[in-house]
C-alpha cells in the first residue's frame, strides 16, 4: 500500500486535482470534499494499479466519477451554475482596455462553460484546461476518445456562440 | 437552417481542430486554403482562435492558495486516518481450514481462521467499525505461500513484518510480542510469559489476552500451554489445530484423562535464564525453586534458538529417547 509513495501521488496531484474539481463544481466547499474523496479512494485502490498506470489521467478519472455522482442532484447543479455565474460577475473589474476585454471574455467563457451539459463540461475542462488526451477522457467518462472528442468540439462551438453579439470576438471589434 | 455551403459544412470539424492546433498536417493544409478564400469561414476560424486564447487565460488562472492549503490539510488528516483504519486482506484455503490474512502499511495484521464461512462475512473484523477491510491483489499471495510451506514443514520461520495494531491494549501488545519469541519447536506455560512480560502474578490476564491473538501461528500462542501441560484452548475451542500446529514442531502430545496435553517426559527443558537445555531428569535442577520451564521438543530446535547442551546430563551424549 505503500503511504510514503502514496504521499508523493498527493504533493504531484492534489492541487490539480483540487483545481480542477473546483472549476467543474464552483464551490470551493464541494471541491474541497471532492478531492479529499478522490484521493481517499485513491489510496484504497493504489495497491491494485498496475504499475505502467497513468497516475494522473486514473486520479482525473476517480474525481470525474465523483463529480458526475454529485451533479446526480438537481439543486446541486443548480447551485454550482449560481456559483459560477457569481464568481464570473465578481470577476469584472476595471483595468486598462486589453486586460477588461480579456477579463470579460474569460468571465463570459466561464458562464458558459457552466451551463454547458455534465459530460461537455468535463470534457471540456479535462482538455482545455488540463491537458489531458482524448483517450483518458473517454475512459473517465465511459465513452470513447472520438466521443470524448465531440464532446470538447460540442462545448467549443456553444462557447464560440455564446461570445458572438458580446463585441469580443475579433470580427466583432473590427467591425 | 445553415446558409453555409458543403464545403464549408465539410470542414467545419477540420477548422475547429486545426484553430484548437488539433488538426493533423493535411486537415491543416485544406484549413488554411479554404480560410483564405472563404471569409465567412475565416472569421469563424479567428472566432475560435480567440476563444481558444480565453480558454488559456483560464488556465493560468490561480486558485486562491488558502483553499487549496486548507484542502490539502483536510485531506492529510482524512489520509492519516484511513492509514490507520484499512487493511487490505484476501482469503486462502489452508489444511487447517479457510484463513484470512489481512495487512497494514506496516505489515502483517490479522491472520484469522474462518469457522462459519469462506467470505469476509465470516470474519470478526467484517462488522468492526475501527477497521477498513479492502480485498487485496497478489501482494498477499507470497505470504499465503510461505504459510503454506510452514503448514507443510518445509518452513521454520515466517520472517513477516508485523503490524500489532489490532492489540486490544499495550499489556495486550506485550504479551504479543513476549509470545512471538517463542522458538520453534518449544512451549511455555502462561506463567512463563506472565515471567517475562515482568507480571509474573498475571498468568489469567495472559490466557486471557492470548484467546485474542489476531495473529496465530506467526505469533505462536499454540506453543503457550497450561503449566500442567495441557494445551487448553485455541482459536475458541479448536485444540485440535493446537496440536496440529505442535506436532509439525515434532512436540509429542497425548490425551490423559479425557485431556490433550504434552508429553513432558520427552522433551528438553530450559531453566528461566539459563542458556543450556537439559534432560527431564537432569541432576542440576535439584537445587532450583521452581520456576516456568521453556520446554523443547528436539535438541535441533533447542540450538537453533541458541542454546548449548547442559554440561552436567549432556543431553548431546544421552538424548532422549521416544
Amino acid at each position: 500500500m505503500g503511504g510514503e509513495v502514496f504521499e508523493a501521488v498527493v504533493s504531484a496531484h492534489h492541487g490539480e486535482i483540487y483545481r480542477y474539481l473546483k472549476r467543474v463544481v464552483g464551490r470551493a466547499g464541494d471541491a474541497d470534499d471532492l478531492s479529499q474523496e478522490t484521493f481517499l479512494r485513491g489510496y484504497r485502490a493504489y495497491g491494485s494499479l498496475p504499475r505502467e498506470a497513468n497516475v494522473r489521467a486514473w486520479l482525473f478519472s476517480i474525481a470525474t466519477n465523483l463529480a458526475k455522482n454529485h451533479f446526480r442532484s438537481e439543486a446541486r447543479r443548480r447551485q454550482a451554475y449560481e456559483e459560477v455565474r457569481a464568481s464570473a460577475r465578481g470577476a469584472v473589474l476595471p483595468a486598462p482596455e486589453a486586460e477588461l476585454v480579456s477579463r470579460e471574455t474569460g468571465a463570459l467563457v466561464e458562464g458558459i462553460v457552466g451551463r454547458l451539459p455534465l459530460k461537455q463540461r468535463l470534457a471540456f475542462t479535462q482538455r482545455k484546461i488540463h491537458g489531458l488526451d482524448y483517450e483518458a477522457i473517454g475512459r473517465s467518462l465511459g465513452c470513447s476518445a472520438d466521443s470524448a472528442r465531440a464532446h470538447v468540439f460540442q462545448a467549443l462551438r456553444k462557447i464560440r456562440q455564446g461570445l458572438d453579439g458580446h463585441g469580443l470576438l475579433p470580427e466583432e471589434r473590427e467591425r | 437552417m445553415s446558409d453555409k455551403s458543403a464545403v464549408c459544412l465539410q470542414i467545419e470539424d477540420d477548422l475547429l481542430a486545426a484553430a484548437m492546433g488539433e488538426a493533423g498536417a493535411g486537415a491543416a493544409r485544406r484549413v488554411e486554403q479554404h480560410v483564405a478564400a472563404c471569409a465567412p469561414c475565416r472569421r469563424e476560424f479567428q472566432g475560435y482562435r480567440a476563444v481558444d486564447s480565453a480558454v488559456t487565460a483560464l488556465r493560468e488562472e490561480p486558485v486562491p492558495s488558502g483553499h487549496l492549503a486548507q484542502a490539502r490539510q483536510h485531506l492529510e488528516t482524512r489520509l492519516l486516518d484511513l492509514r490507520q483504519r484499512l487493511l487490505t486482506y484476501r482469503i486462502f484455503p489452508s489444511p487447517l481450514g479457510h484463513i484470512l490474512i489481512a495487512r497494514s502499511e506496516l505489515g502483517i495484521s490479522l491472520v484469522e481462521y474462518l469457522e462459519r464461512g469462506t467470505s469476509l462475512r465470516a470474519s470478526r473484523l467484517s462488522h468492526d467499525p475501527g477497521v477498513e477491510l479492502i480485498e487485496g491483489g497478489g501482494e498477499l499471495e507470497a505470504i499465503h505461500r510461505e504459510l503454506l510451506e510452514y503448514l507443510d514443514g518445509r518452513r521454520k520461520r515466517l520472517e513477516w513484518p508485523l503490524d500489532l495494531r489490532l492489540a486490544r491494549s499495550d499489556f495486550h501488545r506485550t504479551v504479543l510480542q513476549a509470545t512471538a519469541a517463542v522458538p520453534y519447536g518449544a512451549v511455555v506455560p502462561y506463567a512463563g510469559i506472565a515471567q517475562e512480560v515482568g507480571k509474573p502474578a498475571a498468568t489469567r490476564a495472559v490466557a486471557q489476552a492470548l484467546r485474542w491473538n489476531p495473529l496465530p501461528i506467526v505469533i505462536p500462542c499454540h506453543r503457550v500451554i497450561g503449566t500442567s501441560g495441557a494445551l487448553t484452548g485455541y482459536a475458541g475451542r479448536r485444540v485440535g489445530l493446537k496440536q496440529k500446529l505442535l506436532s509439525l514442531e515434532g512436540v509429542p502430545t497425548a490425551k490423559r484423562a479425557g485431556v490433550l496435553g504434552i508429553t513432558p517426559q520427552a522433551m528438553y527443558i530450559l531453566y528461566p535464564g539459563d542458556q543450556e537445555y537439559c534432560i527431564p531428569t537432569c541432576p542440576s535442577f535439584s537445587g532450583h525453586r521452581p520456576a516456568p520451564l521453556t520446554r523443547f521438543s528436539s535438541r535441533e530446535n533447542a540450538e537453533a534458538a541458541g542454546f548449548a547442551p547442559c554440561t552436567t546430563c549432556r543431553p548431546d551424549l544421552h538424548p532422549i529417547s521416544r
